[in-house]
């Protein structure tokens, strides 16, 4: 199978060389071709260069280079476009991760995994602000998107590209690629990568993204399990509030009815919890509008999963007929 | 013949026009100095009465000078938008359609786009008729820098050289084209200053209303959600939810436990009313950031979020 492995690159002029060399006598272990993209987010050094140069000597390497600095995930998503393999391997650009363990990656997918993710069990970074807070947000991502993989922030993956070119990449979704993924019911696996510390450049993480981290949790969470049923979930969350409303309402009508007291406050409260409930109800219909008109149709996305154990030719012919019946 | 033009300017005309019928000459003389093959397109935003007939009176003699004319007005932008349609050099320039900058300059401004995408002109020196007038123009370039992260010391002046390609890229309509340089930088474009001589006809009678200023927090307010926000609406809507829901819920726990350890009778606590109407507008837009999500979600497949300058092999 044709194997593209996919290398986003953030000033990293001095590690671009001996990527290209460790990841080539990698995969020329594996059959097949293969093709490496390099992808050079916007550097401010001479990244670009260095990989345009070992790609003019050998065409099997492609470079890309964007306009200015995007960020890891755009990286990552325009080198899987432009990936022309059956696999797509993504790993970082900055030696900490191994290309000599890609071909355990292949065997993995060859195996029948769909998609498979490294977990550096050996992880050569700081302990306080690297490694605690990725074991907290790995268990955390684990728990909400009920995909308990070790370690999500591991850059070294393979993918089914049939699978993964479906799977909308933006923002920062990069770290939540297997749960994204999930969405569309794949077989996930796990394998042990080495992990070695950081030769040349700087760490371009630091600790100031749990904020982010979670209200993209709650993305995930919300479009994988409820953009199906988007005024479902939106009437439970109204529920609670519609039932206080009817309670308050009726306790201020019998308080008033046998004492001839009025709360306003208890009143003016339940009011709100009947706009506010009506609010999400209407919010949900929306919701359902959205989920059936967007072009990426969340229930085509389940079909085209179901389908990629089948066949590739009943595959097309059965996303036309769910694709439209919608 | 239009095939061979290398420059194309385009004058988007609104309500402020040269009334004393010159600047197009000066415009058409300049640019034949520049020794490359140009067109001018004077794009008419509905009804410019005088400087209409003027240029059409001239387009009867100058065969580069073209005119084009909107049903109504829609706005500098789109009148720029309108241009671009027409133009078909691969350099495209904006020229102010009154006196702003010396005409005779347009030349620096196309020079400069050697190393950078898109070329804004300073007006330099800057000679202002009040004390007030330079004082809001400070404020409103702080704004944008704020927002935008990228200070620009002149977005008033509407001359400007630029690729093709950035008005290919950048759709603009209603008054954007002010912020048009900060739209470009985020499309990843290079994006220069260049000092050129104001005018000295260049002065400003009469007062913006309030609504103008109320049009331009606007459209900045809407460039700051479009640029940082848009691929990521629950961060925007879900951080002003989330101090509001949580600002309600702290007022709620202490009305509660004071009714529950205190005996104060929730019945007549104005706080109830005020915590739970926070409680209920951070879950409302906690609830719009989910839907914006959505959007985006059934949309990623077509909002490529970044730009490609280049691919090897």
């Amino acid at each position: 199978m044709f194997l593209t492995v996919v290398v986003p690159l953030y000033n990293e002029s001095e590690n671009v060389s001996p990527l290209y060399e460790a990841i080539f006598r990698s995969i020329e272990k594996v059959d097949g071709a293969a093709e490496v993209i390099f992808v050079d987010d916007g550097s401010s050094d001479d990244t670009f260069e260095v990989a345009a140069r070992l790609a003019d000597a050998d065409t099997r390497l492609r470079v890309v280079k964007f306009r200015r600095n995007y960020g890891q995930t755009p990286a990552m998503a325009a080198g899987i476009d432009l990936a022309r393999g059956e696999i797509i391997i993504t790993m970082d650009g900055d030696l900490q991760n191994d290309p000599a363990d890609i071909p355990r990656f292949i065997d993995e997918i060859h195996k029948g995994s769909d998609i498979v993710v490294g977990w550096r069990f050996n992880r050569q970074d700081k302990l306080v602000t690297r490694k605690i807070p990725s074991r907290i947000a790995n268990w955390l991502i684990g728990k909400v998107t009920g995909v308990p993989i070790k370690d999500n922030g591991c850059s070294l993956k393979a993918f089914r590209a049939s699978l993964i070119k479906g799977v909308p990449l933006y923002s920062e979704m990069h770290r939540f690629i297997p749960a994204m993924a999930s969405i569309a019911g794949p077989r996930i696996s796990e394998i042990k990568v080495r992990h070695h510390a950081r030769r040349f450049g700087e760490s371009k993480y630091g600790l100031s993204r749990v904020y982010k981290v979670l209200l993209d949790l709650l993305t995930i969470k919300m479009i994988s399990t409820f953009s199906v049923r988007p005024l479902q979930w939106f009437a439970i969350l109204a529920m609670p509030f519609l039932l206080l409303a009817v309670l308050m309402t009726l306790e201020t009508i019998i308080r008033f009815a046998s004492t001839g007291d009025f709360s306003l406050p208890v009143a003016g409260t339940a009011l709100f919890f009947f706009a506010h409930g009506t609010f999400l109800l209407f919010g949900g219909a929306l919701g359902e509008l959205i989920s059936r008109t967007g072009l990426q149709q969340v229930t085509r996305f389940h079909v085209l999963a179901a389908a990629e154990a089948a066949d590739s030719s009943r595959r097309l012919q059965s996303i036309d007929a769910k694709g439209k019946g919608i | 013949m239009s095939s061979a033009v290398e420059v194309s300017a385009i004058i988007p005309v609104s309500k402020r026009y040269d009334r004393q019928g010159t600047l197009v000459e000066k415009y058409l003389a300049s640019l034949q100095s520049l020794g490359r093959s140009f067109e001018l397109i004077c794009v008419l935003d509905g009804d410019c009465g005088e400087f209409e007939n003027h240029v059409l009176a001239l387009s009867e003699t100058e065969r580069s000078l073209k005119v084009i004319r909107l049903a109504k007005t829609f706005g500098e932008a789109t009148a720029i938008a309108a241009g671009y349609e027409y133009a078909s050099g691969e350099t495209i320039v904006t020229l102010p359609a009154y006196y702003q900058i010396e005409p005779g300059e347009i030349d620096k401004l196309i020079d400069k786009l050697d190393d950078c995408d898109l070329a804004i002109a300073v007006r330099w020196p800057r000679v202002t008729s009040s004390r007030f007038e330079n004082w809001r123009r400070e404020a409103f370039h702080w704004l944008v820098a704020k927002v935008g992260h990228e200070k620009f010391t002149d977005l008033g002046c509407g001359a400007r050289a630029m690729r093709r390609i950035v008005l290919q890229e950048i759709p603009l309509y209603a008054e954007q084209h002010r912020l048009l340089p900060l739209l470009a930088l985020r499309r990843g474009f290079h994006v220069r200053e260049v000092k050129v001589r104001q005018s000295a006809e260049d002065r400003f009678e009469g007062r913006y209303g309030a609504r103008t200023y109320l049009r331009r927090m606007l459209d900045i307010l809407g460039i700051v959600f479009l640029v940082r926000f848009t691929k990521k609406p629950l961060r925007f809507f879900g951080m002003i939810g989330s101090v509001m829901f949580l600002l309600g819920a702290i007022f709620l726990v202490y009305v509660i436990i004071d009714r529950v350890f205190f005996g104060v009778g929730l019945a007549d606590r104005p706080a109830l009313l005020l915590s739970s109407l926070l409680v209920v507008l951070g879950l409302q837009l906690f609830a719009l950031g989910l839907l914006g999500e959505l959007i985006i979600f059934t949309h990623a497949q077509d909002l490529k979020e970044y730009t490609i300058e280049k691919i090897v092999n």
